[in-house]
């Protein structure tokens, strides 16, 4: 479904994807751990085409994609969505339009199918009748929830999620996650998640990658993941209560 | 050394999404209505502070002008002279200096904001582009706007000229708006209106670029803001005298030898 051949990824000097080779299966559910600075966000920037590598190949659903000209990419935004790190909700838009955005972009669809999406959207949430609120009206975890509706209301095959619990409540934290799971597996989506969070990754990844300086240092089910004597997983691990 | 290679590596970019930006406008224009909002918004935003500084620029051109005029008795032309060199060079200045402090700040405080929440990336992962979709409106609402700011500029400028030429120099206002047609010539009124278009496209360029192109979070929003500030007020001084090298030129031609 998604492999990545190869990656390089340089910023001026540094570079930070240092030749990452990864494959990920149709409804596989992936956490991407790592320290800040390793490039878990810039993976899936590259992803969605917000970045480009500077060599390797991105393959998704059989087509290379990482040579694609700004306008060819639009297919492949259209099926793999991206929920940020910041909500980056419009602050002039009602939440109805900014759950409707991308519907009026990539579909054109006529406004009472909209109306309907866009309704299903915040419901799949839990953030049924807040479409006439401004995103400022709205706290900081309900306005992620609308950024992930926003999303889904383009029902992507590839959900990718740049470290959706920051700056969250260790409750919404728990709610954020198991929303993850329970779409992922309802919508039987591929899920690359980017976070920190060891525990959340061992309670619902199928399979966790841990990156160190561009590279991939541990790969493996949760239970490979809990008997792993690499030092970076370890102190991952140390995070985890017994 | 390194200060000059940085400078021309930030023009080169800058002429770089200029042209970006023309492509767009033309091969997919913006909706109209998004093209009107800006227009209002910006007008709305400057207007009391542009209408304010009109009347006081007029009235200090007549006080000026009276003190020079009155010694050789010619205070009958005071209206036409301190309405021409409003129009064709205070005015349009001052309007873009006014626009750069409210507007072009404002502009690029906000693209650099969306730049740095990723409201930016966000546009672009839901099919849009935001070239399209948010820097061609905001750049035709500012030079569209500047248009109209000039003209309630320059008809608050008239009227503060009129007020102290009456009050300062005993001038009627009769007396004031006879002779402007006298001295502020059709090619006068193209000259500020051609420069006032020069200087919003460089303010509008300016301050969309910085916020487009603002990284490194509340900090680099600052940054954008302070170099949209600085490098609009250096570009439109020496815009200015471009303009004004090239209108004094084409009038010399167009008068003949």
């Amino acid at each position: 479904m998604i492999e990545y051949r190869g990656l390089v990824k340089r910023f001026g000097d540094r570079t930070v994807l240092k030749g990452l080779n990864l494959r990920i299966s149709e409804g596989e559910i992936v956490f991407v751990l790592g320290t800040s600075g390793t490039g878990k966000s810039v993976l899936l920037k590259n992803t969605v085409g917000l970045l480009r590598p500077d060599e390797g190949e991105i393959w998704i659903d059989g087509r290379e994609v990482s040579r694609l000209s700004e306008e060819e990419y639009l297919g492949v935004r259209r099926i793999c969505g991206m929920v940020f790190q910041h909500p980056a909700l419009f602050d002039s838009l009602s939440v109805y339009e900014n759950v409707a955005f991308g519907l009026r972009r990539h579909d054109r669809l006529p406004e009472e199918l909209i109306r309907q999406k866009v309704a299903e959207a915040l419901a799949l949430v839990h953030l049924p009748g807040v479409e006439e609120r401004r995103p400022a009206q709205l706290s900081y975890g309900m306005q992620k929830r609308v950024s992930l509706a926003r999303t889904l209301a383009l029902e992507p095959k590839i959900l990718l999620f740049d470290e959706p619990t920051t700056a969250l409540d260790p409750i919404t934290t728990t709610a954020v996650n198991n929303l993850i799971q329970e779409l992922s597996r309802r919508l039987r989506t591929t899920s690359i998640v980017v976070s920190h969070d060891m525990i959340c990754a061992l309670g619902i990844a199928d399979r966790i990658v841990v990156l160190d300086q561009g590279n991939i240092v541990a790969q493996g089910t949760p239970r490979e993941i809990r008997g792993s004597e690499v030092p970076l997983v370890q102190d991952f691990l140390a995070e985890v209560p017994a | 050394m390194n200060h000059l290679a940085h400078a021309i590596d930030e023009i080169g970019r800058t002429t770089m999404f200029f042209a970006a930006l023309l492509k767009t406008m033309f091969r997919r224009p913006s909706r109209f209505g998004d093209v009107v909002d800006q227009t209002w918004n910006v007008t709305l935003q400057s207007l009391p502070t542009t209408a304010m500084a009109g009347f006081f620029v007029g009235a200090i051109m007549a006080v000026q002008f009276t003190m020079q005029m009155r010694d050789f008795g010619a205070l009958g032309y005071l209206g036409g002279l301190a309405t021409s060199g409003t129009l064709r060079e205070v005015g349009p200045l001052l309007i873009a200096f006014m626009l750069s402090g409210k507007v072009g700040a404002y502009t690029s405080a906000e693209l650099g904001t969306m730049r740095v929440t990723e409201q930016i990336d966000a546009v672009r992962c839901l099919g849009a582009d935001p070239l399209q979709e948010l820097i061609v409106p905001r750049f035709l609402g500012i030079v569209i706007s500047s248009s109209l700011l000039l003209g309630a500029g320059l008809l608050m400028s008239v009227l503060g000229g009129m007020t102290l030429g009456h009050l300062f120099a005993h001038v009627s206002p009769e007396e004031y708006v006879r002779h402007i047609p006298t001295i502020l010539t059709w090619p006068s009124i193209l000259i500020g209106f051609a420069k006032c278009a020069v200087f919003a496209v460089v303010l509008a360029t300016i301050c969309t670029y910085r916020g487009y192109s603002a990284t490194g979070g509340a900090k680099g929003v600052g940054r954008a803001v302070v170099t949209t500030a600085v490098s609009t007020m250096m570009c439109l001084v020496v815009m200015d005298w471009v303009t004004s090298y090239l209108a004094e030129a084409v009038m010399t031609l167009a008068r003949g030898p």
